[in-house]
């Protein structure tokens, strides 16, 4: 652990940079330029927005916002995920020539990801001044929902990313139980009241993803708190998760090259 | 200082190195549920028992036939495969593989993926800085270094990519094969750099290549793998000799 926060240091720089780079890239040669990445959250609100009240006439409170929330959580979570199953292989015209650690191909990817959410979080509490939705200080607690949020993504990814390297279809396997959870998750629907008594429950202490959106939720939308036990709960399982996954990539990474 | 003190350094030790590569297809599941074929593991040892130990400032070159193991060795010392068994010794020297186009991002310009390499190579952001100049005026790209890599042609890739490898130089230089790349004066340019680093006495230099004249000429030691071992290490003209008397034969 003491030579993750070593590397952690000495890359974090070129993490940084190279997510910059790649940001850059991604909007230099396109007409809208960076229009794009609030463009892109926009227009999937207004998707979901159609969806929600026109084809299933649903009436949850504030609904633009209460879509923006989880969609974004979502997809931050969803990119990381679905990113890290390939990572080494995508990687491997830097990891076949140099060593790397191969978290730090993670945490560059995770800060590209982690930068276009803030700008769609961005977009939320705009629309929230909009929705004249009763700020209160619960909202505050948006911060630490957003660190645990990117803790328990970092944690599973560490995972995806090593076996990725030695399950082929774990790609395809990844992306279908990643739609599954979308849905149970209830990112246009609120599952507290829309799900069946025991289900709801279950969902929502058992899926992070559905508890934080959930929570998100709260604490912007709703003036209520946050559900402490919970969270702690989480927490400890992502520290958890982020622990024996470094563990784990540290002790193989330089076999993954070995494999072809 | 003295010559005979720089010597007692030991820049690299290698005791016992073993290296194996698994040959295996990824385990699928699909292939494994529908129980097609059983996952295929097969072990291919690239590295047997290699010992040996180089000082500081020393060239080594290294010889043997295609697949006898050379490539491996470099990247076992570059760190980037780990031996299944035994011990590399760095003695905190840096190491880098000279390399073509480290991670290069085709859609960023040549200026970013300068810094990107140097970062990964492990330079801090200020030692880039004072670099980079010489980096741009070494690579003759002029302008197109503010242009993305994907507008290049492949002459002026490959020239970027070696004056950022010569130019960042670690301690110790593992060099696979001598290259020459981009046109004939960057080629002769960028063989006398090449030759500048290996006989910069502080710079310990470990080179892959077919060419025994070449080696003859640079080398202060040779080694030879055959099939992962060590045949035999030591003053260049007699290992080659040996080298050149063991596959004469299999020529005829």
């Amino acid at each position: 652990m003491l030579k993750f926060f070593e590397n952690l240091k000495k890359y974090f720089f070129y993490s940084v940079y190279s997510a910059k780079s790649d940001l850059k890239s991604e909007v230099a040669n396109s007409y809208l330029n960076w229009f794009w990445w609030i463009l892109d959250p926009l227009a999937f609100t207004l998707i979901y927005i159609f969806i929600g009240k026109v084809v299933f006439k649903s009436a949850e409170d504030y609904f633009p916002a209460f879509v923006l929330i989880a969609l974004t959580s979502w997809n931050f979570f969803n990119l990381m995920l679905s990113g890290s199953v390939k990572a080494i292989r995508d990687h491997k015209h830097i990891t076949s020539k140099i060593y790397v650690p191969k978290y730090i191909l993670l945490l560059q990817k995770s800060f590209v990801y982690l930068f276009k959410s803030l700008i769609s979080y961005t977009l939320i509490f705009i629309l929230l001044f909009i929705l004249k939705v009763p700020i209160t200080i619960n909202i505050l607690w948006f911060l630490p929902l957003l660190l645990l949020l990117y803790l328990i993504s970092f944690g599973i990814s560490l995972f995806l990313l090593h076996f990725g390297v030695y399950v082929e279809d774990l790609f395809n396997l990844t992306n279908i139980t990643l739609k599954i959870v979308f849905y149970l998750t209830g990112i246009f629907y609120d599952i507290g009241s829309r799900v069946p008594a025991p289900f709801n429950k279950i969902l929502l202490t058992c899926n992070p993803i559905a508890f934080i959106i959930d929570q998100m939720r709260n604490v912007m939308l709703y003036e209520k708190g946050l559900n402490i036990k919970y969270y702690l709960i989480w927490l400890a399982i992502s520290i958890v998760l982020i622990i024996t996954g470094i563990h784990i990539v540290q002790k193989h990474e330089n076999s993954y090259a070995k494999i072809s | 200082m003295s010559k005979e003190k720089e010597k007692k350094n030991i820049a690299l030790r290698l005791t016992n190195v073993s290296l194996s590569y698994r040959i295996i297809q990824p385990y699928s599941i699909k292939r494994n549920l529908l129980k097609l074929k059983g996952v295929k593991s097969d072990y291919f040892q690239a590295l047997k028992n290699v010992n040996f130990e180089l000082e500081e400032g020393k060239i080594l070159g290294v010889i043997g036939s295609n697949g006898s193991g050379k490539s491996t060795l470099l990247k076992a010392i570059a760190g980037i495969f780990s031996p299944d068994e035994g011990t590399i010794e760095l003695f905190n020297n840096t190491v880098s593989l000279q390399a073509i186009g480290v991670g290069f991002k085709s859609r960023l310009t040549g200026y970013e993926n300068i810094y990107i390499s140097g970062l990964l190579l492990g330079f801090s952001k200020s030692q880039i800085e004072s670099k980079i100049d010489e980096i741009i005026e070494f690579s003759e790209l002029g302008d197109f270094i503010y242009k993305p890599i994907s507008t290049y042609s492949s002459g002026m890739v490959s020239k970027l990519a070696f004056s950022i490898t010569a130019i960042f130089e670690a301690d110790i230089i593992l060099i696979d094969e001598i290259l020459s790349v981009g046109d004939t004066s960057f080629r002769e340019k960028s063989f006398n750099k090449i030759k500048e680093i290996i006989f910069d006495k502080t710079k310990t230099v470990i080179i892959v290549s077919h060419n025994m004249g070449q080696l003859k000429e640079v080398c202060d030691e040779v080694l030879w793998l055959e099939g992962g071992e060590v045949k035999d290490i030591g003053e260049p003209n007699k290992v080659i000799s040996e080298y050149m008397a063991y596959i004469s034969p299999k020529k005829k």
